[in-house]
């Protein structure tokens, strides 16, 4: 065993680095730190996917024929972690690590030459439509129907918790096309226009005060059955596939330990003799470098071929729990400017405080947000369910 | 970058399981409480020939040449079996600062027996009150002071000892534990393994007892102490990963209510607590063990963060153990209680949880310190 980068990989970080350097604005940088939400505003995400994708670089994880870097695990590993500790934003997850794999898997050619390269270049935006009002945890129990009509589908219903549908020109979503047996087998899963008549998208303003979430209302429309990825009323199966990725497919170590840090910073700088906040820093620390050990265990399994199985779902809960606490860890550090609030959206849009100041007024925002890493993507309870099955054989 | 076993040390960690399932029951451990200051163990010379007690010593010095992740292995084996047999006192504390700090010569003659198992030793360390002393007389030194806890000191037939040089650094003597002047008080541990306190009253001791003829093996002690802890909590993984094991069978099988309360999603969620803080003490387990083969920044940074989570997972795993065993949980009639005590003695060993996570606090609280990957920044 060995916790070590060889030659190769030291000069690809020096590669990652450079490219980074040069890519990566101190305007993108200041954006990625004043960000409240979860996700870098995609106007200004794109910036940095556009040059990744001239590099050949912004689709790593994808396979070579479809425009990936044919990187080792460790390579990837390391350019997250580049990313993360650059501030380099992360661009439309829903593209790239959702929909992409899932259309390489189930897609029909046809489906992969037109939305893939798309995808890769930036061309496309991404939302996700699986959740809506009756189904959340129990998303098998979703009603948006699609009734079908010669060549066409017909949908009609409403999808909630949508991020960035309002920045997005493509919806995957799940819809019911049979009410017969199991509620798991009559789901499909379509590629829907964002810009179909019948499509309407509100907003939901989180109580962090970002704009992320929409709710997405279709009123009959129509979608070409061309358009279905697998076969009708098997999208329970695709839907499976992709949770895998939104769970575990990607690497948290170096966002989690990049806020981290900056939490860390913080303490140093206002309260240093605070030996209880001190304590909990420690515990948050010790929790880190074990997920971040436990990170690399899964990675160094899957170079050997190994399939993370339930693991994602242990990476998901304590990741997402974590990640909470090193938040409210910056919010306890910063005492009772916890307080001051503003409502602008982007924080650093017309930025009229000096870059620390508005800092520090990120941070209730941040925190109030991270209540939403335990809910999206499957809840800790779902999570936990899950780990008690599969795990454990409960 | 890897993280897997290589063959080699799968095949330690099944021979070990293997041996220990078979050879290490109820009865051997029994033997080996009740039997305090008469050392006749006959697993112990199984364990030589098994090549364990020479294990992570140099092929030069008769071991087999292993590394901190053979020593993890088979400590994790041991805590799965509760074995009591003085290892970390002999093998990686003892054994660790002879072969760190002693010429070849001296390796030779005092490493041979503690690999064969002739010899059974202890490292006296931790001050009760004053540091102890090495006072230089013309025959070599004197050496007076106080040692508390000393693991394995009524089994030993030699003590290392650590004092105060007149020069002011730290020296590491061997002495025979029958020399006049030692008195060894045993004490049993929660967890049914043997210490002592140990006092040194004006012990005359010739002038090649110092090992190494070094008289500032600070560092060198420091290292093997790092050695021990991460050993010992291998040795706490393995016996939570026992915890956790028998908790959830436990829960499958128990019925109230009509059905195994393992059914029950409250009783569920705490089961899969209890796993996920096992993975999460193996991983920190791991990155003690492999921070032994780094620079000194690293291994204190891993050694003391690994002691304070892997205390405080320990901890959660056996009050739920207990808990959710519910009544008989809280005897001996079930290994449950031998587990949780020996989780509760790695707690106390070498430095508590709370000391520890102190100290993980003064290191990680440079923020260049905590900014840094586990993965290639060797910080």
């Amino acid at each position: 065993m060995d916790l070590s980068l060889n030659a190769a990989d030291i000069a690809f970080r020096d590669d990652v680095r450079a490219f980074l350097d040069a890519q990566v604005p101190p305007s993108m940088r200041q954006a990625y730190d004043l960000t409240t939400g979860l996700f870098v505003d995609p106007d200004i995400a794109i910036h940095f996917h556009r040059a990744l994708y001239r590099k050949g670089w912004s689709v790593p994880h994808w396979p070579v024929a479809y425009g990936g870097t044919g990187w080792s695990p460790v390579q990837r590993y390391i350019f997250e972690i580049e990313c993360a500790r650059t501030g380099a934003p992360a661009f439309n997850g829903a593209g790239a690590h959702f929909v992409g794999p899932v259309i390489m898997r189930f897609g029909t050619d046809e489906q992969k030459q037109t939305y893939l390269p798309r995808i890769r270049s930036g061309d496309d935006i991404w939302a996700q439509g699986y959740s809506e009002p009756g189904s959340g945890s129990d998303l098998a129990s979703l009603k948006t129907k699609a009734e079908s009509d010669g060549n066409d589908y017909i949908v009609t219903g409403q999808k909630i918790w949508t991020t960035f549908a309002h920045k997005s020109n493509r919806i995957f979503a799940l819809v019911r096309t049979s009410k017969e047996g199991k509620r798991q087998e009559g789901i499909t899963f379509l590629l829907i226009d964002m810009d179909c008549a019948g499509i309407t998208v509100r907003p939901i303003i989180g109580n962090g005060g970002d704009h992320e979430f929409n709710e997405v209302f279709f009123d009959a429309v129509r979608v070409p059955k061309s358009n279905r990825v697998g076969d009708e009323n098997k999208g329970w199966d695709v839907a499976k596939y992709l949770l895998e990725f939104e769970r575990g497919g990607n690497f948290v170590a170096g966002r989690a330990r990049a806020s981290f840090a900056k939490a860390v910073a913080l303490i140093a700088a206002r309260c240093p003799e605070d030996a209880a906040l001190a304590a909990r820093m420690a515990e948050i620390g010790t929790d880190l470098d074990a997920m971040e050990m436990l990170e690399l265990s899964v990675l160094s399994a899957t170079q050997t071929g190994t399939n993370p199985g339930p693991k994602s779902s242990l990476l998901k809960l304590r990741w997402s729990q974590i990640r909470q606490s090193i938040c409210e860890l910056a919010l306890d550090a910063i005492g009772d400017d916890a307080l001051a609030w503003i409502e602008r959206r982007p924080l650093d849009e017309g930025l009229q405080l000096p870059p620390d100041d508005e800092s520090l007024l990120a941070i209730g925002p941040r925190y109030l947000n991270s209540r939403a890493y335990t809910i999206m993507g499957g809840t800790s309870e779902v999570q936990t369910n899950i780990l008690a099955k599969l795990l454990l054989g409960l | 970058m890897d993280l897997q076993l290589d063959t080699e040390q799968a095949i330690l960690r099944d021979t070990a399981e293997r041996f220990l399932a078979e050879r290490y029951d109820e009865r051997t451990r029994q033997t080996m409480a009740d039997r305090e200051g008469a050392w006749r163990s006959e697993i112990w010379r199984e364990f030589a020939r098994l090549g364990w007690l020479g294990l992570p010593f140099a092929p030069d010095d008769g071991g087999s040449g292993g590394g901190p992740v053979e020593i993890a292995v088979l400590m994790e084996a041991f805590g799965r079996h509760l074995v009591l047999e003085p290892y970390v006192a002999t093998v990686i504390l003892s054994g660790g600062l002879i072969a760190s700090l002693a010429s070849e010569a001296e390796r030779q003659r005092l490493l041979a027996p503690i690999i064969d198992g002739r010899t059974v030793m202890a490292f006296a360390h931790e001050d009760r009150g004053a540091p102890a002393t090495a006072t230089p007389v013309s025959t070599g030194y004197l050496l007076s002071g106080q040692k508390k806890a000393v693991l394995g000191a009524p089994l030993a037939e030699a003590l290392l000892v650590s004092a105060v040089m007149s020069g002011g650094g730290k020296g590491v003597f061997w002495v025979p534990a029958s020399s006049p002047g030692i008195t060894i008080r045993p004490r049993q541990t929660i967890d049914r393994r043997w210490a002592g306190e140990v006092a040194f009253d004006n012990v005359t001791v010739p002038g090649s007892a110092l090992i190494g003829a070094n008289a500032d093996a600070e560092a060198s002690i420091d290292a093997v102490i790092e050695r021990a802890i991460a050993a010992l909590a291998a040795d706490a993984v393995g016996a939570m990963t026992v915890l956790v094991t028998a908790t959830v069978d436990y829960a499958k099988t128990r019925v109230q209510f009509g059905q195994p309360i393992g059914r029950f999603q409250a009783l569920q969620h705490r089961l899969v607590d209890m796993k996920v803080k096992e993975e999460e003490a193996r991983a920190s387990c791991l990155f003690a063990t492999l921070s032994l083969l780094e620079n000194a920044g690293l291994r204190r940074r891993a050694v003391a963060g690994a002691k304070a989570k892997i205390g405080r997972c320990a901890r959660a795993v056996y009050q739920d153990a207990i808990q959710l065993h519910g009544a008989i949980g809280t005897t001996d009639e079930l290994p449950v209680g031998a587990y949780a005590k020996r989780l509760i003695a790695f707690e106390s060993l070498f430095g508590t949880t709370r000391e520890h996570l102190r100290r993980y606090a003064g290191i990680i609280a440079d923020p260049q310190v905590s900014a840094a990957a586990l993965l290639g920044d060797g910080l």
